[in-house]
C-alpha cells in the first residue's frame, strides 16, 4: 500500500454496471520528505482509488494497487486497480 | 520481492474489516545502491520488525488472502527480516 492524500471525489455520468454505487477519490500519493514535515502535501502523481471507508478531502489513507484491489469485491470480478483500504489516524517516522 | 527499512508505524481506525488486529509498518523501498525511495509505503508486518531494520517485503497478496480472507485488499507483506545484503564490492547490514 501507498499513502495519499484525498483531494477530492469523481462522479461518472456513465460506468460499467460493476462501477454502481461506488465512491472515487483522487488521491495525491505522499512523499517520505511530506510525511516527515507533516505538510499535509503529497507530492505523487495524483490518482483515483475506490473508498468504501468514507474518507474526506484533506485526510490522509493507505491504497493498495494492483489485482488486490479488487479483492474486496470478491467473487465479483470487477475493474479496479486502486482500493482505499484504511484511513490512517496516526503515524510515527 | 524487495528490501525495504521500516520508518515507522501507522494507526488506523477506520479501515478494511480484514485489517483488524493487524500491525502496519511505514517502510520505504531501497534501491541497489542503498538509497531509498522517494515515496513511503505501508506493509503488513507479521514478523514484527524493528524501526530502522531492513525487511523483505513480497508484493504478492497470497499469503494475506490465506490469513485474513479472500476479500483482503493487503498486497505488500513483510515475508522476512534481513540479516546481512552482500552485493559485490559493498556488505551491509
Amino acid at each position: 500500500m501507498r499513502l495519499g492524500m484525498v483531494r477530492g471525489h469523481v462522479t461518472l455520468s456513465l460506468a460499467v454496471e460493476t462501477f454502481r454505487g461506488k465512491t472515487l477519490a483522487i488521491v495525491e500519493p505522499v512523499t517520505m520528505e511530506n510525511l516527515r514535515a507533516r505538510n499535509s502535501l503529497g507530492g505523487g502523481k495524483a490518482l483515483v482509488a475506490v473508498d468504501e471507508l468514507g474518507a474526506a478531502a484533506g485526510q490522509m489513507v493507505a491504497f493498495t494497487e494492483g489485482t488486490e484491489a479488487a479483492n474486496p469485491f470478491w467473487p465479483d470480478r470487477i475493474p479496479v486497480d486502486a482500493y482505499c483500504a484504511l484511513i490512517v489516524d496516526t503515524f510515527h517516522v | 520481492m524487495f528490501l525495504a527499512r521500516i520508518a515507522g508505524s501507522a494507526v488506523s481506525v477506520v479501515k478494511h474489516a480484514t485489517l483488524a488486529g493487524c500491525r502496519l509498518s511505514i517502510a520505504q523501498r531501497l534501491e541497489a545502491d542503498g538509497s531509498a525511495a522517494v515515496e513511503p509505503i505501508l506493509v503488513l508486518d507479521w514478523m514484527g520488525a524493528a524501526n530502522g531494520a531492513t525487511v523483505l517485503v513480497s508484493t504478492d497478496g497470497d499469503i494475506a488472502r490465506l490469513r485474513l480472507g479472500n476479500t483482503t485488499p493487503v498486497r505488500l507483506t513483510v515475508v522476512g527480516i534481513v540479516d546481512q545484503v552482500q552485493m559485490a564490492g559493498q556488505e551491509r547490514a
